[in-house]
C-alpha cells in the first residue's frame, strides 16, 4: 500500500464516522450530539470549521493576486492547487456550517432578509459569493477535459483579470469581517484578544496563513506522490509570509500597549499562558525559522515551520472563537467527540475530493499516477501443479469502502441514546419530617424547612378524626403513615408500591398470579388495584383522591396537600397573604430554585390534582 | 411612551409569581434541569426567574430590552428586532439557527431549545402583544408585592429616583439601565451592587451596536478601495512590462 492509499483508507475511515454522526445530529438536534450551552453557544464546529476554515482557505486569494495582480509568473504553478484548495476550503465552511446551525434549511433567509448592520451577513454573502467566483476560476481546469465545453471556458479564462480582482476584494472583507464579529462582545472575549482592530489583525494573519498553507499543501502533496517539491520557489513565500508575520506581530504589540493591557501578560491567569503560547507557535517560531537562510531552503524545515504558523493561527481563531472568553459562572466548554467527528470528517471529506481532483485533472503540470487504478489482481492457475498461485489481491476501492462501512458501524455503535433531559435531577431522599407537637419539615435535611404546627392543624380540622382528611393513603399495619413513606424523593416521583416487598419469598409469599392476570404481559396495568386486598389502604374523607401508586415528589405531595386548604381558607378569611410562599417558607433562601417552584406550580395548576368539591365534605 | 419595568428588589421576597405568570401567559412547557443550563433559572421555558444576589437579594432576571439591542444588531436575518415600544422581540420564521444574539448579549439573556430537533431561540418578549393594547405585562400583574412595575421608562426613572430621595442610605445610587450600554428598558433599583447581571462587568454608556456599526460602514469603501487599488497595480504592471518588451524588441 502506498502512502496516498493509507491517507485515503484514513480518510475515509473518519468520514465514515462522521456520517453516522451526521445522522444523529439532525435526527436528536444539537443538545444531545454537542456538548454546546446557554453558557457557550459557539464550539468547535464555528471556531474551526467556519473560522478557522476560512482563514486556511485564504491561499486561494494570496496566490491568484501574486500571480494575475503582480505579474509573479514563476509562481504560476501553484495556482491551481492553491485555487482548488480555498474551493473546497470554502465548500467544507458551507457543509460545516450547515451542521452547526439550529435552522441549517433556513440557510437561504441570509439572501431575502438582509440586516447589513450584522458582521455575520456580511460574512455569509461575502462567502457565498466567493465560493462562486472561485468556482468560475477553476472551472476552466476540469472543463479542459470536455471538449463540449470549451466555448465556456474561453470565456471564463477571458474573464479571468475580473474574477481574480473581484475575489481578492471579497477575501479582504470577510476575512477582516470575521474579527468583527467578535466587535460587539467586548465584555465576553478576553483583554488580550479584544481589539477594536481585531478586523484588521484578522486579514494580516490571514495573509500570512494564506502563504503557509500554499508552502505545507506543496509539500505534503510533494510527499504523498513522491514528487520533487519546489522548495526554492516556495521559499521565497516563505520570506513573504516572515514579513507579513512581523508586521503581525507589531500591530498586535502596538495593540496592546495603545490599549495599556501590557498588564496583562504578566497575570496569573492559564489564559495569559494561552496567549504567550499562541503569539510563539503562530508568529514568533515562524518568523525565527524563517528567517534563517539555511533552514527557509531545507525542505524538513520549510515544511515544519509552514505547519507551526498554520497551527498557530488556527488557534488564535479557536481562541477568539471560544477559548479566550472568561466565563464568570465557571462554565466550561470541551467538544463532545461527536463534534470532533464531524470536523475532521469535513475535512476528510474535502482532502478526498482535493486528491480525486489531482488525480483526475490538469492541477499540476502533469497528471500524478492514479493509485487505485491497480487492477484487481486474480490468483492464477497452475496446470501443472494443479494449483492456483498467487493471492487475491484486493482493490483499493473495496478496501475505502470496507473502511468507510466499518467506522459508520463503530460510530452508530458509540452514539447511544442520551436522555433528553441530558442531566435529569438528582435523586434526593427526603427524610421524614421531625417533632411533636409542631412538625418540622424539611424532607431533604438542607436546613431550611417549615414549621407547620401539626397539633393547630388537627384541632381546627376536628380532633383524631380528621387524620385522614391529610393522611390519605396508609400503608397497611399502619394508622396514619408519614408522608415521606411514599413520597420518598424530593423532587422525582416515585412508585408507591414496592414489587420486591411482594415478590420476595421473605414478603408476603405471593405468586405473581395472584396478581397479574395469567396470560397477560405482566405490567402495572394488567395487575390487580391494591385495595383489593389492602381494604383499609385509602380512608374515605381524605381530602386527595389516590388515582394512582405512582407517589408524585415530596415537595410536590406537600403543596397540593396545603395549598388546596389555603386557598381556600383564604378567601374564607379575606387573608391573601396565606396562599403566599413566605407565608410558610419564613426564611427566603428556601425558595431560591425558579425551576423547582416552576415544577411545583406546574403540578398544581395540571390536570391530575383532585381536590374534593365542597359538597362532597359536606 | 417607551414600556419599562422597574424593579426594586428590596420589595421582592422571591415568592416566583411572576415566573407562574410568565409561563402561564407564554403557555410554556414544563422544565427540568439540564446539561446545557447556565445555572440561573433561565432557560427557553423559562424567560424569568429569580436569581439571588450578594446578602441574598432577590434580583429577577430576564430580558433587559435595551434600547440598542445588541442581540438584534448581530442577528444576520433580523430575526430578533424592537418594536415601537421598545420590546425586542423574536421572529421564529426568519431565524436560522446561528447564535450570534446569545454571544452578542452582554447580560447573556437568549436561551436555545438545545433539545430539540428544530431548535428556535427564547427569551423575554415583553408580553408585546399585551402592552400593545394596553395591558400591562403578566409578569407586573402578578407580583404581589408591587417590586416590579410597569410603566412609561421616564416616569419609572423619575420613580426610581424618588425612591431614592425619600429613603436616604437605603439604595445604592444608581438606576441599572438607565446608561449601560446605551441604556435598557428593563430598570433596577437596590441596595446591593447588580453588576453580577452582566458577569460581573460595569457596562460602559457606548452602545454595544456602535462597535460593529462602525467596521460595516467601512465595508463599501474597502471593497471599492482594495478592487480600485487591485485593478490599478495590474494595469501600470502590465503597461510597464508591454513598454519593457516593447523597448526589448528589435527595430
Amino acid at each position: 500500500m502506498n502512502r496516498v492509499r493509507r491517507l485515503k483508507l484514513a480518510l475515509w475511515v473518519v468520514v465514515g464516522l462522521a456520517a453516522s454522526v451526521a445522522v444523529a445530529r439532525f435526527l436528536f438536534g444539537l443538545g444531545t450530539t454537542t456538548n454546546l450551552s446557554d453558557a457557550n453557544p459557539w464550539g468547535v464546529w464555528v471556531g474551526f470549521d467556519v473560522m478557522g476554515g476560512v482563514a486556511l482557505a485564504a491561499g486561494g486569494f494570496i496566490v491568484t493576486a501574486t500571480v494575475y495582480i503582480f505579474k509573479l509568473e514563476r509562481f504560476h504553478s501553484v495556482v491551481r492547487p492553491a485555487v482548488l484548495t480555498a474551493f473546497l476550503g470554502y465548500a467544507a465552511v458551507a457543509v460545516g456550517l450547515l451542521f452547526d446551525l439550529g435552522l441549517p434549511w433556513n440557510i437561504w433567509h441570509m439572501i431575502v432578509y438582509w440586516n447589513p448592520h450584522s458582521p455575520l451577513f456580511e460574512v455569509g454573502w461575502c462567502v457565498m459569493l466567493y465560493l462562486t467566483v472561485l468556482g468560475l476560476e477553476f472551472f476552466p481546469v476540469p472543463a479542459e477535459e470536455f471538449p463540449k465545453l470549451a466555448g465556456i471556458r474561453a470565456k471564463l479564462v477571458k474573464a479571468r483579470l475580473p474574477l481574480v480582482i473581484a475575489g481578492i476584494g471579497l477575501s479582504t472583507l470577510h476575512q477582516s469581517s470575521l474579527g468583527s464579529l467578535f466587535l460587539i462582545m467586548p465584555y465576553r472575549l478576553h483583554p488580550l484578544w479584544y481589539s477594536p482592530i481585531l478586523p484588521l489583525m484578522f486579514l494580516i494573519s490571514a495573509i500570512a496563513l494564506g502563504l503557509a498553507m500554499v508552502i505545507f499543501e506543496s509539500h505534503l502533496t510533494a510527499y504523498l506522490y513522491r514528487r520533487k517539491p519546489e522548495t526554492e520557489l516556495l521559499s521565497s513565500l516563505a520570506k513573504a509570509c516572515r514579513w507579513v508575520l512581523l508586521i503581525y506581530l507589531a500591530v498586535r504589540a502596538v495593540d496592546l500597549i495603545v490599549r495599556q493591557q501590557t498588564a496583562q501578560l504578566f497575570a496569573a491567569d492559564w489564559r495569559t499562558a494561552l496567549f504567550w503560547f499562541e503569539v510563539l507557535l503562530m508568529a514568533v517560531v515562524p518568523i525565527v525559522l524563517f528567517s534563517v537562510p539555511r533552514l527557509r531552503h531545507s525542505r524538513a524545515w520549510q515544511w515544519m515551520t509552514a505547519t507551526l504558523a498554520v497551527c498557530g493561527i488556527v488557534l488564535n481563531r479557536l481562541d477568539v472563537g471560544g477559548i479566550a472568553h472568561p466565563r464568570p459562572d465557571g462554565s466550561f466548554y470541551l467538544p463532545s467527540w461527536r463534534e470532533i467527528a464531524i470536523s475532521a470528517g469535513v475535512v476528510s471529506a474535502a482532502t478526498l475530493v482535493f486528491l480525486f481532483v489531482l488525480e483526475h485533472f490538469h492541477v499540476w503540470e502533469e497528471r500524478p499516477a492514479d493509485p487505485d487504478a491497480e487492477p484487481l489482481k486474480l490468483p492464477e492457475l497452475d496446470p501443472v501443479g494443479a494449483t492456483w498461485l498467487g493471492v487475491p489481491g484486493i482493490a483499493s476501492r473495496t478496501t475505502y469502502s470496507l473502511g468507510f462501512i466499518l467506522a459508520a458501524a463503530l460510530g452508530f455503535g458509540f452514539l447511544h441514546a442520551q436522555p433528553l433531559e441530558s442531566r435529569g435531577i438528582d435523586r434526593t431522599p427526603a427524610q421524614r419530617a421531625r417533632g411533636g407537637e409542631v412538625l418540622w419539615i424539611d424532607g431533604n435535611l438542607d436546613g431550611f424547612g417549615v414549621n407547620f404546627k401539626h397539633v393547630e392543624h388537627e384541632k381546627r380540622e376536628g380532633g383524631k378524626e380528621s387524620c385522614v382528611k391529610c393522611h390519605h393513603m396508609n400503608l397497611p399495619r399502619d394508622e396514619n403513615s408519614a408522608c415521606s413513606r411514599c413520597h420518598r424523593d424530593m423532587y422525582l416521583p416515585t412508585d408507591a408500591f414496592r414489587h420486591d416487598w411482594h415478590a420476595s419469598s421473605s414478603g408476603a409469599h405471593v405468586a405473581c398470579y395472584q396478581c397479574h392476570a395469567r396470560g397477560q404481559v405482566r405490567t402495572a396495568e394488567s395487575a390487580i388495584r391494591c385495595d383489593k386486598c389492602h381494604k383499609n389502604l385509602v380512608p374515605a374523607g381524605a381530602l386527595i383522591k389516590v388515582k394512582s401508586y405512582r407517589a408524585v415528589a415530596y415537595t410536590e405531595a406537600m403543596h397540593r396537600l396545603c395549598l388546596g386548604c389555603h386557598i381556600k381558607k383564604a378567601q374564607e378569611k379575606n387573608k391573601p397573604e396565606m396562599t403566599r410562599c413566605d407565608w410558610c417558607h419564613k426564611d427566603k433562601r428556601e425558595v431560591i430554585d425558579s425551576r423547582e417552584i416552576a415544577i411545583r406550580r406546574q403540578g398544581l395548576m395540571g390536570q391530575d390534582v383532585v381536590l374534593p368539591p365542597k359538597e362532597a365534605e359536606k | 411612551m417607551k414600556a419599562a419595568i422597574l424593579t426594586d428588589t428590596t420589595k421582592c421576597n422571591g415568592c416566583h409569581e411572576c415566573v407562574a405568570a410568565c409561563k402561564k401567559q407564554n403557555h410554556l412547557a414544563l422544565d427540568l434541569p439540564r446539561r446545557w443550563d447556565a445555572g440561573d433559572g433561565l432557560s427557553a421555558k423559562n424567560w424569568t426567574a429569580i436569581v439571588e444576589g450578594p446578602q441574598h437579594a432577590m434580583v429577577r432576571k430576564h430580558c433587559r430590552h435595551c434600547l440598542e439591542p445588541a442581540c438584534a444588531s448581530a442577528c444576520p436575518v433580523g430575526a430578533l428586532h424592537q418594536t415601537k415600544l421598545g420590546a425586542v422581540v423574536y421572529d421564529s420564521s426568519k431565524c436560522m439557527g446561528c447564535r450570534y444574539c446569545m454571544m452578542a448579549c452582554p447580560y447573556g439573556i437568549p436561551r436555545y431549545d438545545w433539545q430539540a430537533a428544530v431548535p428556535y431561540v427564547r427569551k423575554c418578549i415583553l408580553c408585546y402583544d399585551r402592552i400593545a393594547e394596553g395591558r400591562q405585562p403578566a409578569c407586573t400583574e402578578a407580583c404581589p408585592t408591587k417590586a416590579t412595575i410597569f410603566g412609561d421608562r421616564d416616569q419609572l426613572l423619575a420613580e426610581a429616583r424618588q425612591r431614592m430621595a425619600s429613603n436616604p442610605g437605603k439604595y445604592v445610587d444608581k438606576v441599572w439601565g438607565e446608561y449601560e450600554a446605551g441604556g435598557t428598558s428593563v430598570l433596577y433599583i437596590s441596595n446591593v451592587d447588580l453588576s453580577f447581571l452582566s458577569a460581573g462587568h460595569t457596562l460602559a454608556p457606548k452602545p454595544l451596536p456602535v462597535n460593529t456599526k462602525v467596521a460595516m460602514e467601512a465595508v463599501p469603501f474597502a471593497f471599492t478601495g482594495v478592487v480600485a487599488c487591485m485593478a490599478g497595480i495590474s494595469w501600470i504592471i502590465e503597461r510597464r512590462m508591454k513598454m519593457q518588451n516593447g523597448e526589448d524588441e528589435p527595430k
